[in-house]
Formats: C-alpha cells, structure tokens, sequence
C-alpha cells in the first residue's frame, strides 16, 4: 500500500503564533459561556489573530524567519515551496506560494503552488511535497501552513467564534531528513461536505456532524492504519491529533483506546489552528530522541481525513 | 420495551455526564437542567445510537429535551 521509499521527510519545523490574541473567556460571556465550558470542553484560553497588517504571507515569511534561528537556510537552495491554505491572500490568484517565493527571497528556479486543503492538509501535504521532491530529485523545499479561518468567522457565531486561532508553521523537507513517512492512508466524504463550508463569505459548522465524524471515522481509520501498517500500536511512541477542541480530541483518544498518556492535547493557548495544529505538536518533539516513532492524522474540512506513521531517520538520530 | 431504553440513555448519561446519577425524577428533567451542556449532548446521543442502532437526525436532536423523550423516540423508531 505504500510502495515508494521515501528518503525525503521532516527535517525541522518552525511556526509563527500571532501576538495580537483575544481572550476567549472574556469572549465567551458575549455569547454567555461559562468559563468551565470554555477551558473544559473548548480547552481554548486565548485565540490569536493575525493583525489587520498581516497577511498569509507575512505569517509565512514570519515562520521562515523562525525556521532560520534555528538552523541556517540558503534560500537560493530552496527547490519547492507549498502553501496549504483554504484562506489565501487575494483570494488566490496569484498562489500564495509565489508571494512566499518573492517574499523570504527563493531563487527562480523553485517550484511553487498552493494546496487548498484544511484540518487534514499537514498530513496529505508533507506527501505531496515529499513525493514531488523525491520524483524530481529535489533536495529541499518548504511546506507551509497558514489558515487564518478568523478573516472568515461568523462574530455571531460561538460554535466557531470561540475555537479556532491564527498561526502559521513552515516544514523544512530535505534529503537530511529526521522523520520520514512509513505508512499512510487518506479519506474523502465529499457528499457530507456541508459540514464545515464557508457560504455567503463565512464559515459553518454543524458540530454534530464533525464531531460524530471524528468518533467514527478518524477512530477507524487510526486503527485501520496501525493495524494494515504492521506497526505494534506499543511501537508507536507518540499520537499526534488534530486540536479540533478538547473535547473531540479527548474523546477520540478514548475511543482508539490505550494511548492517553501518549496523545497531547495541546490548544489552549492557540485555538484550533487548522493545518497548523499538527506541526505546532510537531514541533516540540523533534529533538525528542524518545520519539522514534509517531502517528499523525488530520481531519475536518471535506470531510477530509488523513493518518500517517512516520519514523525518525536511524542516520539522524545517531 | 420503553424500560430498556430508559435505562440505555440513564446508563451513557451517567457514563458520560461527570458527577450524573440519573433517578425516574430525572429522566423528566430538561438536559440542561442536569447540567448537560451541548457537547455531551452530541456524545450521548452518539454513544446511544451505537448502543440501540437507531438513528437520531438532526432535526429530531433540537427536539428532544428530556432523557424520557429520547427512550420515547428511540422506542418509537426501534
């Protein structure tokens, strides 16, 4: 089921959180929320914002800027550069990705284009990227994520107004790389689309709907994933989900069973970030040596769902 | 037969509803008076429709406000 070796994978990530945040509480009693509601189920304190300044762009460019404090990047060396975003500046044309090129100043010769792809999009587009580098022999590239769902919320409307939060994160793929993918499984249900869709310029989400998707059919598909893979679920040190909200992520948890005390919930301070949620984890336990080997999957908008295993390069580690 | 769904929808509130302990009284109370929010309630009702096999649509979830209404219509709809 996963035929191509790959030798391209995650070499390091970076993000970008917004300093400008809102804090949820005292947004929540707008909508007359009780703050147990709010930290206990929601699990979201504080929501940041891109500043009206800002764009997907400059959060982008923001997050390169990061990527490089931690290790030197010759742009000029940069080969590809992906965009995963369903909000994209000037509504798209041109591709976001260009105006990253320009902005943290690739070469020319660089691949560039955009993936319209929401809370499942880290997980398809580390693939992709991967998977176009490696067939071009390519050596590295840049995937990042931006969805500043907040330029698209209803003010009115607390199912979506209290939960999701700007960020940006860029991925350095390479040939160096420290995790690489082993295993992969992808999902589509575009008649259930209606779920979660933007109509007349907003966002809509019909709770019900997402949340028995993601008890039902990310659960499967997780255990589906370890079970067609081969991977030991004892194997697999690390469980990084979505952030949808506390409690879907708590209750997905439950529902795959046995791998609580290895699945963060980690969103209280940024929100459900969309296609950031994953790399945001990510990050934090790259230069984890404990971690040899880690499930990803992401899911929402689509519907759309995606689980990954991927393991850390033995020639990284040693 | 009503018993039995009676005592599906009292058994996943309580497994589901920190500090729950349902009574008769209670299945006669509105959920949010017992402190259901809505969260919980698209778990219950999720967890009930694994348990009976019989699905609660949308339109019918704003309907019901009491755990008797919901063991009314899971018995109507079984």
């Amino acid at each position: 089921m996963n035929p191509l070796k790959f030798h391209i994978g995650i070499q390091e990530i970076a993000t970008y959180i917004p300093q400008t945040c809102i804090d949820n509480l005292e947004q929540g009693k707008r909508f007359d929320v009780e703050e147990s509601f709010i930290l206990e189920k929601i699990g979201c304190r504080s929501l940041p914002r891109l500043s009206e300044g800002e764009s997907v762009t400059s959060a982008c460019a923001s997050a390169y800027q990061r990527l490089l404090q931690k290790l030197p990047v010759d742009s000029q060396e940069i080969e590809c550069i992906v965009v995963c975003t369903q909000t994209p500046d000037r509504g798209g044309i041109p591709h976001t990705s260009a105006l990253v090129q320009a902005a943290i100043g690739a070469s020319e010769n660089c691949a560039c284009f955009d993936i319209g792809l929401g809370c499942s999009g880290y997980v398809y587009s580390l693939q992709v990227v991967a998977s176009f580098m490696q067939m071009h022999g390519m050596k590295k590239g840049l995937l990042f994520t931006c969805d500043p769902y907040s330029r698209i919320l209803d003010a009115d409307d607390k199912n979506t107004s209290l939960l999701f939060g700007d960020a940006a994160t860029v991925t350095l793929l390479s040939d160096a790389p420290r995790f690489t993918s082993e295993f992969v499984r992808f999902s589509t249900r575009g008649s259930a689309a209606d779920a979660l869709t933007k109509q007349d310029g907003l966002m809509h989400m019909n709770g019900r709907a997402v949340f028995n998707f993601a008890l039902t059919d990310v659960v499967k598909q997780v255990s589906e994933v370890i079970e067609t893979s081969g991977v030991a679920k004892e194997s697999i040190d690390l469980f990084l989900l979505h952030q949808g909200s506390r409690f879907m992520i708590e209750n997905v948890i439950k529902k795959i069973g046995g791998i609580q005390d290895r699945s963060p919930v980690s969103l209280g301070e940024t929100g459900n970030t969309v296609s950031s949620s994953l790399p945001i984890l990510l990050e934090k336990v790259m230069g984890d040596s404990s971690i040899n080997r880690l499930l990803m999957s992401g899911f929402g908008v689509g519907l759309s769902w995606a689980t990954a295993i991927y393991s850390r390069n033995e020639e990284s580690a040693a | 037969m009503s018993r039995k769904f009676e005592t599906i929808v009292s058994e996943v509130l309580e497994a589901n509803v920190n500090g729950l302990k349902m009574s008769g009284e209670k299945m006669q109370q509105t959920l949010t008076d017992l402190g259901v929010d809505s969260l919980d309630v698209m778990l219950v009702l999720m967890e009930i429709q694994e348990k009976t096999g019989v699905m609660i649509p949308e339109d019918q979830a704003d309907i019901l406000q009491t755990p008797a209404q919901i063991a009314e219509f899971l018995k109507a709809n079984d």
